[in-house]
């Protein structure tokens, strides 16, 4: 049986799904399920540090993983393999590549896009845009499955086949000096063309194990969705 | 002991030759407690007074081709195993020179005039039925008398287990071999085939094939000839740089193409073609199939010793490679695994670490600690891996819980945060500050006094835009991760 749908093309949700009552149309459903990349796509995390989108890059790594090495690539010298192995990453698998060198950053990228089929790589500030694009382009060309995360303003446009903006984060657990973090809420906003161009938001739960859920209904932004059957109308 | 055969290694000094871990050491050194695979550490910590040098093969190769070829003079078909290791089949050459004894003399005799006056050099010549009971042969043999074995059984029976480590690998199942009171060769063949295959699988099989002097490829196939490759060159290659071009491309070949076949090669014969001379050949061979890597080093160590020796002369107008024993084994995979991603992952991480450096490219294990920082031990890709400094499955009390900070500085960052009647109000991140939202903690980190350590509290401190983890010691707070 094929991986539902959320609607988002690029974001699948996997694992068993509860009963649901009523019929409802793919983008719609309420199954819970892990974030999935597809091969040949970039997916762009926008947000700031502390969010959970470096855990979340890391998690989309743990599914690859099972089949082949995958590797983040790290510009800070700061991503911990202990968060990728608590989201089911296989430690065995997992590469972690440094280069804060802006000049050595696009070819080594390029070079990990020859081989390995999935890699979460934080974008330095400064690189160029054609740069990107060349990237993008090799990452299709090779069906590697990218998730990047820019450490500056974000990507340029055309580059992202789905972005994924951090909007908010809650916590659980900790109450002034009582408990401990325990679980994390992230409103995600997802646009681009993995979403047809239209903007949903959803919610993605995460209990510091690879349980990493997407629990809240996707929601339609209803606005833009009126403005494109408009324009179709009007075809 | 051929790694201090270097030249670059002082001749009147102590030296300590390692990569990760000892692989050479004079005599000095090795009678201040170094034995050869110790951790380099443990090496240096014993032997503070000797000059360390790190390990090139390359240059072992360089200086291991004379001895080959002088090898080759007395007996064709060498077979060069790494630098320092040759093996060669002697039926032949046991009827030319009347018998075992006379072959392995006069070998020894024409080594030790090579090698006698250099350090490191001794000599030590064995004949077994085999090349594994023949490489141990010559392990127990001295530089004045070759060990010719005449009971390869017998012989193999006495060898301790840890002879099997530098053929096969095989750590864990050796270490369960001496748990379950086997620790000699002779013991492990006492045991039914059969049972070891089913319990241990292909590698039991192969210590059991070793442990009965069974050491030959069980079922060798037919090689066709379309499976070599060769390379031509208008213009003799000269330099250095464009030979390792040439080798890796031709090696990267070679086993592309095999991997089409399905079979993967043991032994290879590299040859080329001098501008003005004839063409030099050589035999590598390896226990296991050769790898991506393994294949274009041999290359690479091969190609640069005939260059720097003058071998080619004219440079290099035609280069090959051809398999000579091919078999199946190591290509069983896994269900889900994807053994050509593997090698074209190989492959990628290769380039990345020629462009980044060794110390970019690594690979994280689980270790035991209290912060995060700790509970993780870096190796290099591609190396060996580091032993862990702490035990993962030691019970760790007042570690930092789950989940983990996905980003941890290497070292503690200094953090600005104000507090409020002992609890945590703001922290400063960046240019603005940000109101704690709750918190959990302190929680004692009780320092290793002893070293100098002071006891520090951990907080984890949660904002509007995150979460974070700080240890404050002394009154000033540090980052230690952030919940990213």
């Amino acid at each position: 049986m094929g991986k539902p749908n959320l609607g988002i093309d690029g974001v699948t949700s996997a694992g068993s799904a509860p009963a649901i009552t009523a019929p409802l149309p793919p983008q719609y459903t309420r199954e819970e399920g892990f974030l999935h990349l597809q091969p040949g796509r970039v997916t762009e995390l926008i947000g700031v540090p502390g969010t959970g989108l470096t855990r979340l890059g890391l998690k989309l790594l743990a599914e690859p993983s099972r089949v082949a090495p995958v590797v983040a690539l790290d510009t800070r010298g700061w991503i911990s393999p202990e968060a990728a192995w608590e989201t089911g990453v296989l430690a065995e698998r997992l590469i972690i590549v440094r280069c804060d060198d802006l000049i050595l950053w696009p070819k080594v990228t390029a070079a990990l896009l020859e081989g390995v089929r999935a890699v979460y790589a934080e974008v330095p500030a400064r690189i160029k845009d054609h740069d990107l694009r060349r990237l993008t382009a090799l990452a299709r060309a090779r069906k590697v499955a990218v998730v990047m995360r820019s450490m500056g303003n974000g990507l340029p446009t055309g580059i992202a086949h789905l972005r994924l903006r951090a909007l908010g984060v809650t916590w659980e657990g900790a109450n002034r000096g009582h408990g401990k973090l325990k679980k994390r809420r992230l409103m995600l906003e997802a646009s681009g063309r993995g979403v047809a161009g239209t903007t949903r938001r959803f919610e993605v739960e995460d209990e510091g194990t690879d349980a990493v859920r997407v629990v809240s209904d996707v929601v339609v932004d209803q606005v833009r969705r009126a403005v494109g059957r408009a324009g179709s109308r009007s075809r | 002991m051929w790694s201090l055969i270097r030249s670059d290694a002082p001749s009147d000094e102590p030296v300590l030759v390692v990569d990760e871990r000892v692989t050479g050491a004079t005599e000095d050194v090795l009678t201040a407690g170094v034995t050869l695979g110790m951790p380099r550490r443990d090496a240096e910590a014993l032997a503070p007074f000797a000059t360390v040098l790190v390990r090139d093969l390359a240059e072992e190769a360089r200086c291991f081709e004379p001895i080959v070829e002088m090898v080759e003079n007395l007996v064709p078909r060498v077979e060069v195993m790494s630098p320092g290791l040759l093996f060669v089949p002697v039926v032949g050459a046991i009827r030319f020179y009347g018998g075992e004894r006379p072959l392995a003399a006069e070998v020894a005799k024409n080594l030790g005039g090579l090698t006698a006056d250099r350090r490191g050099g001794e000599a030590l010549v064995g004949i077994a039925d085999g090349p594994f009971a023949a490489r141990w042969a010559a392990a127990t043999a001295t530089s004045d008398e070759p060990h010719v074995v005449t009971d390869t059984i017998g012989f193999l029976s006495q060898l301790d287990l840890s002879t099997l480590r530098a053929t096969m690998g095989g750590e864990e199942m050796i270490d369960t071999f001496r748990w379950l009171g086997i620790s000699t060769l002779g013991d492990l063949a006492r045991l039914p085939r059969d049972t070891l295959a089913s319990r241990f699988g292909n590698p039991g099989v192969l210590a059991h094939r070793l442990a009965t002097g069974e050491d030959r490829f069980v079922n060798p196939r037919d090689i066709p000839s379309e499976l070599g490759v060769q390379l031509s060159f208008e213009e003799p290659l000269e330099s250095l740089d464009a030979v390792a071009f040439a080798g890796r491309n031709l090696a990267e070949r070679l086993l592309k193409g095999l991997r089409v076949a399905g079979v993967a090669p043991h032994t290879v014969i590299v040859k080329a073609e001098a501008a003005f001379g004839p063409s030099r050949e050589r035999i590598w061979r390896s226990a296991d199939p050769f790898t991506e890597k393994a294949l274009t080093d041999r290359v690479w160590w091969q190609l640069r010793a005939w260059v720097e020796t003058a071998g080619v002369p004219g440079g290099i107008v035609g280069l090959s490679i051809t398999p000579t024993d091919l078999s199946g084994e190591g290509r069983q995979l896994g269900m889900a695994t994807d053994e050509s991603s593997g090698i074209e992952v190989e492959r990628a991480l290769a380039r990345a670490q020629a462009l980044l450096g060794p110390d970019r490219v690594l690979q994280g294990r689980p270790q035991g600690g209290r912060m995060p920082g700790e509970r993780v031990a870096w190796s290099r890709w591609g190396e060996p891996e580091v032993e862990r400094e702490r035990d993962p499955d030691a019970p760790w009390p007042g570690a930092t819980p789950s989940p983990s900070p996905a980003l941890v500085p290497p070292r503690l960052q200094p953090i600005d945060v104000e507090w409020d009647d002992g609890m945590p109000s703001r922290i400063r991140l960046g240019s603005r500050w940000e109101p704690v939202l709750t918190w959990s903690g302190p929680w004692r980190l009780s320092g290793r006094w002893w070293a100098g350590e002071r006891d520090a509290d951990r907080y984890q401190l949660v904002t509007s835009v995150g979460a974070f983890l700080c240890v404050v010691s002394e009154g000033k707070a540090f980052l230690a991760g952030v919940y990213d």
